[in-house]
């Protein structure tokens, strides 16, 4: 649909949400808009110029209150001459994926820098620049982010042209540092990393420190980007990245496969039979129970509450049989492809969920309410790890991150997917901004959760799984959208020829969180570092070193093991009880 | 305080949580996606299997006249993708996962499988199981009877578009 039909075909008042967006962007920008498709009522895919970003990137944000949710580059050029950088935003209230992509020729890879305008725009930019080489003019801190400090600087891996294997030779580089502030140079700085705690990623902090203070943060991560977006060159089919996709995130997989899968079909404009659209959201509220008392578990075991570490993973467990049972694998469904499911739900399986569901709900609902009453628990995490509404705006925060800060999103009831249109549910949400709302947040999910389950089975529709989706036409673009246990997961397909994508893009939830990090870690104790970080749930797990540096004598380093992590975390646990 | 003593009996009342195994068995759910393998006697060597497997793990090659499907399933994802394309269930996950060894090969399994000829070039082309399924599936019943192999399913590729191209150059230049 080109903007000229919109405007002559439909009278004002029966415009759909999205034509009337598209109106007001056509009004105040005119010719700065080159082309709109709106593919589906939740869609909304422009190209704009892109010496008129900015002014777009402000209304966008400012007016229309869209939220960024990633960027992505495409490298265009074997078919036009063009890279493309889009910017996807989530218009929340409407419930619309606003894309707007800029066109940028090859012999001029530059554009101008959104990152005053959205902060965070900082790491999609840098992100654009190392994997495709397109430079943000007037990026506030352009310096390496995705890849590794030796990998060459004139070698983009997203473009075509770069072989998906090629390995370069390791050199000697030193990671990029940024700028210190006065205080900052002044301060003792404590590195964290570089394998931090967080199970998808190694990570490393710089923590600025003034006594028992952190003044300011630093963040290096992406040592473990395997590039799997790239395997779409010539690897990978349409049925084949849904594995791939799965292993995405070490506990909330099938969330990305679905999601995947998802943007597949809208590309495709295929149809998912009802039945299969139940299970994948029955599997995903599964996956968020699963995932919200591991987490529940884990935050408690940073502060030395082990006794609930021990027990919410006992709860918890039943749901890894249980799913084991129903798909064959407890963490690795391998339930998703693109048109359906792939294994049906027996009655036996639909009573056994809600044998589990009631046991948990039972079990979970005296935990937490055990550890909610818990003075000591409260004040670790009351006023702590403070995230405000404005940054949580700011950073684009999801899930349950920008929830306890009183961002009333959710992708469940913002952009309605699978089984949700049918169901009942309010989104939780708290206002103390802090990780003790985090903590109210999640267990009320659980619940919901738990809920929702019934809700579904109740009206589980009969019929097929799986629908052929045939064969999918190039050089559509299809974005899947939904609420992963840790925030919202987007999937971008654009299609291309050969059975597989030209480009897939994934953003998970802890892209934005992490960005937050900083933010949250601002005027805390050290020994609240563990828990800060964990709050975002970024799935803890590797092992952790701690290196301490003496600034007097710059060879005396104090290396300290995730056990000297743990016992000062503890250790100020104990000082308040 | 109250706290405590609730946390207390939430784990008083825990019952035991751990199994015996690896002292005693502990049996996968029947849909447990599990340790791949090929059945000899069913596989044809069609190669579907090939086709969606993520990581690439099965291979067919061949040398004279023998056509090998080769799974190493040493880096396998357990999707259970090939058991679910193969037409003759010949690929099967199993509910083993107990595949630590101190020996690679293990983790290989071979079919070998004999190829027929091309009627034209002599050079082999497909096994002889598959040639069999496809007269099965798409002959009339009499040529079935009388054992006679269609052309097409008798010359290898090339030589069947080599021999299209000539059959629809005579038939342009017939008109
Ligand atoms: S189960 Fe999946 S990964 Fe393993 S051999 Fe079969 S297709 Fe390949
Ligand atoms: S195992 Fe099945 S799918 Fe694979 S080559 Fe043999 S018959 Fe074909």
């Amino acid at each position: 649909m080109t903007t000229a039909q919109v405007t002559m075909t439909t009278a004002p008042e029966t415009l759909t949400k999205a034509q009337k967006i598209l109106q007001g962007i056509q009004e105040k920008f005119g010719v700065a808009l080159i082309s709109a498709e709106n593919p589906r009522p939740d869609r909304l895919f422009l190209k704009v110029r892109r010496e008129e970003i900015r002014p777009i990137t402000d209304y966008v944000f400012n007016t229309l209150k869209g939220r960024m949710v990633m960027s992505i580059g495409t490298d265009k050029t074997p078919v036009d001459g063009h890279y493309e950088v889009s910017y996807l935003y989530a218009l929340d209230a409407e419930g619309i994926a606003l894309n707007l992509k800029e066109l940028v020729p090859e012999n001029d890879p530059v554009v101008p820098s959104v990152a005053g305008i959205v902060t965070y725009a900082n790491w999609n930019e840098r992100e654009v620049y190392d994997l495709l080489g397109v430079k943000a003019e007037g990026h506030p801190d352009p310096r390496r982010l995705v890849l590794a400090d030796d990998w060459p600087d004139d070698v983009f891996p997203l473009r075509k042209s770069v072989p998906y294997n090629f390995k370069p030779p390791v050199r000697d580089v030193k990671p990029p540092m940024r700028e210190l502030t006065e205080r900052e140079k002044k301060s003792t700085i404590v590195n964290v990393g570089p394998f931090f705690p967080t199970l998808e990623e190694a990570a490393s902090f710089r923590l600025f420190v003034e006594g028992e203070r952190i003044i300011g943060a630093d963040y290096r991560g992406f040592f473990a980007h395997r590039g799997i977006e790239k395997l779409t060159d010539n690897v990978l089919d349409y049925n084949q990245i849904p594995f791939m996709a799965e292993r995405i995130c070490g506990i909330c997989g099938f969330v990305h496969s679905a999601c995947y899968c998802m943007a597949v079909e809208h590309a495709a404009e295929a149809e998912v039979p009802p039945r299969a659209q139940y299970i994948r959201a029955v599997m995903m509220e599964l996956e968020r129970i699963h995932s919200h008392l591991l987490w529940l578990g884990l935050a408690a075991h940073y502060l030395g509450f082990d006794t609930v570490l021990m027990q919410s993973w006992r709860i918890r467990e039943p749901i890894m049989w249980l799913v084991e049972a129903i798909t064959g694998n407890r963490k690795t469904y391998g339930l998703n492809l693109p048109g359906g499911v792939r294994r049906d739900f027996t009655n036996e399986h639909c009573d056994k969920i809600l044998e589990v569901i009631a046991k948990i709900e039972k079990e979970a609902g005296e935990l937490v309410a055990a550890a909610a009453e818990d003075h000591t628990l409260k004040m670790r995490l009351v006023d702590v790890g403070r995230l405000t509404p404005e940054d949580a705006r700011l950073l684009c925060c999801v899930g349950p991150t920008a929830r306890a800060s009183g961002v009333n999103i959710d992708a469940r009831k913002d952009f309605p997917y699978c089984a949700f249109p049918d169901l009942k549910f309010k989104p939780a949400v708290q206002h103390t901004n802090d990780i003790w709302g985090r903590l109210l947040v999640r267990a009320e999910e659980t619940f919901t959760s738990i809920d929702l389950v019934r809700q579904m089975l109740a009206r589980l529709p009969e019929g097929e799984i799986m629908a052929p989706v045939g064969n999918i036409p190039p050089w559509r673009e299809g974005v899947g959208v939904a609420e992963a246990p840790r925030g919202e997961c987007v999937h971008y397909v654009e299609t291309g020829h050969d059975n597989r994508p030209y480009r897939w893009r994934v953003r998970a939830a802890t892209y934005p969180q992490l960005q937050a990090v900083p933010y949250m870690l601002e005027g805390m104790h050290v020994a609240d570092f563990p828990i800060i970080v964990g709050s975002i749930d970024p799935c803890f797990s590797c092992t952790e070193r701690l290196i301490t540096v003496d600034r007097g004598n710059a060879n005396k380093l104090r290396i300290y093991e995730k056990k000297d992590l743990l016992a000062m975390s503890r250790r100020r646990t104990q000082e308040l009880r | 305080m109250i706290s405590k003593i609730k946390e207390a009996l939430i784990c008083l009342r825990a019952p035991r949580v751990t199994f015996r195994y690896p002292l005693e068995p502990m049996p996968a759910p029947a849909r447990f996606r599990g340790r791949p393998t090929i059945d000899g006697a069913k596989c044809i060597g069609c190669g579907a299997c090939a086709a969606v497997c993520p990581p690439r793990l099965i291979d067919i090659h061949g040398e004279g006249t023998t056509r090998t499907v080769e799974l190493n399933f040493s880096r396998c994802t357990y999707c259970a993708r090939c058991q679910e394309v193969c037409p003759v269930g010949a690929m099967q996950c199993t509910t083993d996962f107990e595949t630590a060894t101190n020996d690679r090969a293990n983790y290989s399994v071979k079919v070998e499988l004999a190829a027929v000829a091309c009627q034209s070039c002599g050079t082999p082309f497909i096994t002889q199981r598959m040639q069999q399924k496809l007269m099965a599936e798409f002959q009339p019943a009499w040529m079935q009877q009388r054992n006679e192999l269609p052309e097409w399913l008798s010359l290898c590729q090339s030589c069947r578009v080599e021999k299209t191209g000539m059959t629809m150059g005579r038939n342009i230049k017939n008109g």
